[in-house]
This record gives C-alpha cells, sequence and structure tokens, in this order.
C-alpha cells in the first residue's frame, strides 16, 4: 500500500450533501439562531406584504370607486392585511428576536424542546403560505370559492399551531434554564418574552377553538357563523388591541433592558418595570369576553360604572404597561450619566409607538367619540405592529454581537431608526385624523375622497412605502455589517456598572 | 474549630418536559373551556320554541328526536378515572424502579384511552346526528371532535412513553410525571365536557 493510499484510508474524503440532505437539513433545523434569523427573515418579508398591502390599501382609498383592485376583493385584502400584521409580524417576530437571545441571557446552551420549536416555525410559514394561496384563489374573509375558503380557515389554523409550539418552547426555556437565576433577576427582556408566550398559550387556543367552529359549520351546516360574510368578526378580537399588546411586550422588554444600558446604571424601581410588563398580560382577558368594551355614558351612575368597569379593565389597564416602562426608563436617564446608545432609540420610539397605538384604542372605545368602524381603529393597530417592528430593531442591533458576532454602525442603526419612526407616524396618524372625518374602515369605496380625507389616504399609503424602504434599509445594514464588519462577541453598548 | 464548608450541591432543574407538558394542557384547557363557553354563549341565544305539546316555550336548540347516549358519555367519564390512576400507577412503579409494572401501567393506560376513543365513536354512532341542519350539531361535532383529538394525543403521548420505559429508560420519572398530569388535564376537561354537553345538554 502506498503512502497516498493509507493517507486515504485514514482521512476519507466527505462526499458532499446531496441535494436531497441538504432540503431537509432545512426543514429539520435544531439550531436556536438559525430558527430565530428564520422567524426575522420570513417576518421581514411578511412585514414587506403587510406595508405594500397598507400602501395599496391607501391608494385604493384615494377615490371612492376601485382604483387598482377589484371592489369584491377589498375584503379579502383587508383580512390578509390584519392576518399579515397580526400573525404574520407581530405574533413571530419577537419569537424570532428570543430565539436568538433568550439563551445567550440565561447562559444556557440552546432552548427546551429545540426540534418543537422548528415544528412550530414550519407550521407557521406552511400557515401562511395556504393563507396567501386561499385568498389569491378568491378564500378568505367574504371569499367566494368555497374550497379556498376552507383552506384559509387551514392555514389560519396550521398558522396558530405553529406560533403555539414556539411559544411552549420558549416559556419552558425561561422556567427551566436559568441557571439558577431567580425570574426577578433575568434580563427584564427574558421576563417580558414569558410574559408574552404565556399569554400567547393561553390566547390563541381560544383562537384555535373558533377557527375549528368556523371551519366545521363552513363545510357543513352554514348555519351557525355566518358564512364568509361574518367569518372575520369572530376573530376581531384577534386582530385588535389588547391582544397585540401580548405579542408586542417583548418590545417593552427591549426598551426596559436598553434604559438601563443607556444610563449606565442598575435600572432604579426595577420592580417597578417588571409590574409594567406583567400588566400586558390583563390583554388575556380579550380571549376571554372576545368582544369589545365601549365606554358609554349612562342614564344612572350604575349604568355608567357598569360600563366604565369593563373598559377601564380593557383599555386603561393595558396602557400603563408601556406606560410604565416608558417612563422608569426616563427615570433610569434621569438617575445615571446617559450616553447615546442607538439601539435605545428604536427601542424607546417603539414603546412610545405602541403606547400611542393603545391610546388610540381607548379613545376609539369611547362612545360619544363615535370612531368605531373608521380608519381609527386600522391606525391603532399600525401604531402596535410598526412600533413593535421598531422595538426589535433596537433588540437585534444590541444584541448583533450575539447574533451575528458583528457591530452594526450606529450612525446605520439611528438613520433606520428615524426613517421607520417617520414610517409609523406617516402610516397611521393620517388615519387617527381621518377617523375624526368619518372614513369608514374594512372598506376602499363608497365614501367622499374629496378634500381633506384624500390628502390624509394618501400620506398613509406614503408611510407605508416609507416602512418598504425602512425595512430594505435595515436588510442592508444588516448584510453590510455582515460582509465588512469586524468578527466580535463583545457587546460595545454594555457596561460593567449595569448588572442586568 | 470552623467546620469545612460544604460544596454547593447541583442546581435542580426543573424538567423541562413536565414545565412544558403543563403548558401545553393550559393551552389545551384553553381551547376546551373556549369551546365549551361558545356553546352556553349559543345555547343561551337559542331562538325559543313551543313544545310538543304546545305547553310551553323551549329553546330550541337540541331537537327533540336527539337522544343524548347517556351510558356511553357517563361510561367514558368513570373511564377518564380509571385511565388518572393507570398513569399515577405508572409513576409510582417508576419511582420504585418497577420495570414490568410500570410497562403494564402504561399499557392500560394506553388501552383505556383507546377504549375512550372507541367510546366517543360508539356515541356518534349511537346519536346517529346528521352535520346539516342546526348550530347544535356543528357544535356538538366541533366540541366533541376537538375532545376525541386530545383523548388521541393523550394515547399518543402513553405509547412514547410506554417506549421509552421500554428501551430502559427507567431514570425518567418526570416524563412518566407529565403524562400522568395531561391525563389528568384531560380528565378535567372532560369532566367540563361531560357536564355541559352531555349532562346539561
Amino acid at each position: 500500500m502506498s503512502v497516498a493510499d493509507a493517507s486515504s484510508l485514514s482521512h476519507p474524503v466527505a462526499d458532499e450533501p446531496s441535494a436531497v440532505a441538504r432540503l431537509a437539513a432545512w426543514f429539520t433545523v435544531a439550531d436556536h439562531a438559525r430558527l430565530g434569523r428564520l422567524y426575522l427573515g420570513l417576518t421581514g418579508v411578511w412585514l414587506l406584504l403587510a406595508a405594500v398591502l397598507g400602501a395599496l390599501l391607501g391608494i385604493e382609498r384615494l377615490d371612492s370607486g376601485a382604483a387598482l383592485v377589484d371592489t369584491g376583493a377589498h375584503v379579502q385584502l383587508f383580512g390578509l392585511y390584519h392576518y399579515a400584521l397580526v400573525l404574520g409580524v407581530v405574533a413571530p417576530l419577537f419569537l424570532g428576536v428570543a430565539l436568538l437571545v433568550v439563551p445567550a441571557l440565561l447562559k444556557a446552551a440552546t432552548v427546551s424542546f429545540v426540534r418543537l420549536a422548528s415544528f412550530g416555525f414550519w407550521m407557521w410559514a406552511a400557515g401562511g403560505a395556504l393563507v396567501v394561496a386561499s385568498i389569491l384563489a378568491n378564500g378568505g374573509p367574504g371569499g367566494g370559492t368555497a374550497d379556498a375558503v376552507e383552506l384559509y380557515l387551514l392555514g389560519l389554523g396550521v398558522a396558530i399551531v405553529g406560533i403555539l409550539c414556539t411559544a411552549v418552547s420558549l416559556a419552558a426555556t425561561v422556567m427551566t434554564r436559568r441557571n439558577g437565576a431567580t425570574l426577578d433577576s433575568v434580563s427584564v427582556f427574558v421576563f417580558a418574552v414569558l410574559v408574552s408566550t404565556v399569554g400567547i398559550v393561553l390566547t390563541m387556543p381560544v383562537a384555535l377553538g373558533t377557527v375549528i367552529y368556523l371551519w366545521v359549520d363552513f363545510a357543513n351546516a352554514r348555519v351557525a357563523f355566518g358564512g364568509t360574510g361574518l367569518m372575520a368578526s369572530w376573530l376581531a378580537w384577534l386582530f385588535d388591541q389588547p391582544q397585540s399588546l401580548l405579542f408586542a411586550a417583548p418590545a417593552l422588554g427591549v426598551l426596559g433592558h436598553l434604559g438601563a444600558v443607556a444610563a449606565r446604571v442598575r435600572q432604579p424601581l426595577r420592580g417597578g418595570v417588571l409590574v409594567g410588563i406583567g400588566l400586558s398580560a390583563v390583554a388575556v382577558v380579550a380571549s376571554v369576553t372576545q368582544r369589545s368594551h365601549p365606554f358609554a355614558i349612562g342614564d344612572t351612575p350604575a349604568e355608567t360604572l357598569g360600563s366604565f368597569v369593563p373598559f377601564a379593565l380593557f383599555h386603561l389597564l393595558p396602557l400603563l404597561a408601556p406606560l410604565i416602562v416608558i417612563a422608569l426608563a426616563l427615570l433610569a436617564l434621569k438617575a445615571g450619566s446617559p450616553r447615546l446608545v442607538a439601539p435605545f432609540v428604536p427601542a424607546f420610539l417603539g414603546a412610545g409607538m405602541i403606547l400611542t397605538g393603545l391610546v388610540g384604542t381607548a379613545v376609539q372605545m369611547i362612545d360619544a367619540t363615535d370612531l368605531q368602524g373608521t380608519v381609527f381603529t386600522e391606525a391603532a393597530l399600525v401604531y402596535v405592529v410598526y412600533g413593535s417592528v421598531l422595538g426589535a430593531f433596537g433588540a437585534v442591533a444590541y444584541w448583533s454581537t450575539a447574533i451575528w458576532r458583528r457591530v452594526l454602525p450606529s450612525g446605520a442603526v439611528l438613520a433606520v431608526s428615524l426613517l421607520g419612526f417617520v414610517a409609523v407616524v406617516l402610516a397611521a396618524l393620517p388615519h387617527y385624523v381621518a377617523g375624526f372625518l368619518n372614513q369608514p374602515a374594512a372598506t376602499a369605496t363608497g365614501h367622499d375622497d374629496a378634500g381633506l380625507r384624500g390628502i390624509l389616504n394618501g400620506l398613509s399609503a406614503l408611510g407605508h412605502l416609507a416602512m418598504v424602504l425602512a425595512v430594505l434599509a435595515a436588510v442592508a445594514v444588516i448584510l453590510g455589517a455582515r460582509s465588512r464588519g469586524t468578527e466580535t462577541t463583545t457587546n460595545p453598548y454594555d457596561t460593567a456598572e449595569v448588572a442586568q | 474549630m470552623t467546620a469545612p464548608a460544604l460544596a454547593a450541591g447541583p442546581v435542580r432543574r426543573r424538567s423541562a418536559v413536565f414545565v412544558a407538558t403543563a403548558f401545553a394542557a393550559a393551552g389545551a384547557t384553553a381551547l376546551i373551556g373556549s369551546m365549551l363557553a361558545m356553546w352556553l354563549d349559543f345555547r343561551a341565544k337559542a331562538p325559543l320554541r313551543a313544545s310538543s305539546d304546545g305547553a310551553k316555550m323551549i329553546k330550541d336548540w337540541l331537537k327533540a328526536d336527539v337522544a343524548v347516549p347517556e351510558v356511553a358519555s357517563n361510561t367514558m367519564m368513570i373511564t377518564f378515572v380509571a385511565v388518572c390512576v393507570m398513569a399515577q400507577w405508572a409513576v409510582y412503579s417508576a419511582r420504585r424502579a418497577d420495570r414490568s409494572h410500570t410497562i403494564l401501567a402504561l399499557s392500560i393506560t394506553a388501552a383505556i384511552g383507546l377504549a375512550l376513543v372507541n367510546a366517543q365513536i360508539a356515541l356518534y354512532l349511537q346519536m346517529g346526528l346528521e352535520l346539516r341542519n342546526d348550530a347544535y350539531e356543528t357544535l356538538f361535532y366541533a366540541v366533541t371532535g376537538t375532545m376525541l383529538a386530545l383523548i388521541v394525543s393523550g394515547v399518543v403521548y402513553s405509547l412514547v412513553a410506554l417506549f421509552r420505559v421500554w428501551a430502559g429508560r427507567m431514570g425518567d420519572h418526570d416524563v412518566l410525571a407529565a403524562h400522568a398530569l395531561y391525563w389528568y388535564a384531560l380528565g378535567g376537561m372532560f369532566l367540563a365536557v361531560w357536564f355541559v354537553v352531555y349532562v346539561q345538554k
């Protein structure tokens, strides 16, 4: 045997994995970091779709007739838009961020049941694909093709199960992999992830139960739930506040974490931050009643009080969550010696946007404002969802060294954050104003499009397009840092005096 | 003389399987609870109609010619007690490293679970309810069908636990405790379904 032969025996050349093996590796991914990146990537695609749909609907509203899309498709477009905003973007967004950073924050090797989380991702992805396919095939809320409507419900159910699976994985991780740390000593972001995922575990099955009812009824008798026409109304609570706050709670956790980092001080009244984030859990009650709770002045004080109590529980109490976290972040800045930490900016602006959305929801629930059924409702959801996106960008920028081993340039982070902020305000604020001008929601036709309302709808469409730009800019910043930045695992923002 | 400091013991980590099962059980409870809540809402809002003798007005909910087989539903409820006892027996045996009894207990748990599935199908056949006329039928099949799917998931859990023990993993007490917890939760859920759907109707 020659030397060369012996060498080849002792070091066999590894075969290149086949295309099937590579494909299988994607579907059986059991690396939490890779899963997190997959979540963020696909959420980014959904965000682009949501922003494009928002712009499209804004353009449609410029004209009281059908401009770009057939009038009959408007209800389906609104259905897809709401799905994209909530189950496409805000619900999975922080699952992705959490998969990336929670193990590192807990000093754990990985998440519990990483294959369950992987299964959850693919279920969510498949559910989303089914929803899009069903809408394209004339299904969804208001759809005219029975099979496609059933496909929509199937997609909705599958996506919900997917989100549930990943949420269980993350909640179990926080509960069991703290390595001796108590819940009040872990990072505020980790605590917020726990609140959010437990809330998801308790509320998403309620949505799943409704989807099962809708499917059984639609596929058979069609007598109990009103067919496709009323389909959206049965699940309206899922695509509205305060439920969306449950998904957005980790954005408040990001601010709670970064407030102390920017102030270079241990968070004063840290327990208060935890209480503030915990108040997001009040949103769980939304799934219990599954209906709105407006406040109306009654004929007697008892009637007024009877209307005020549920209103306060559903719409004023959740307001306290972002309010407390923002206030305590500002307190930290006052108590410490603040410095400009670029990721703090989107986190702060994002929490502010979430607060604005919740304030809007509370205002529209006051009967006297007569805002229900107007675009004001849609604007409140946009504030919460896009605000969460800003918060997630802050998290990704701050923990970029743990995610990609690269530091995102501060200037670029600030520029993208400001562009995102302008996009959120442009996309949502005009509809807050248009709501007072009785611009109807869930329709793009049949209204007076002249004057101020036309301008406001145009501004909103521009805002959504600006969000598309912001997303593309964020992707460019991340890719640029990955290709040109120096590899490092040291977080430049962490300081010794901040013990999170 | 000072006593030598003791080395810190290992941090006892809570079992991820147990915690995840608890979350899954909580989610399943929320699922069944919400469906029953909607059942009660629909029943409360059902329109009134005259009774067959015309003597009084009654809710137009469960048709007069539909009989709910109470023997089958009551048998299912009692069977759930048995399945929970068997699941707990598996935990008891495993803690005493009694492999044969653990396997026996898990086998019986899975078999009783299958008996529950059988009873539910028998109940459907006895009722002969068609899924095309009214809200009651829609809600009945949706609630009981979801409960049936959860029972099947419990059987799968029992089989997985059984094969693990069979393969020699006797030390996984937490898995067996989690398995028992899941069956307890299913028992609680069925108790609610039994009372609302089969007793109160």
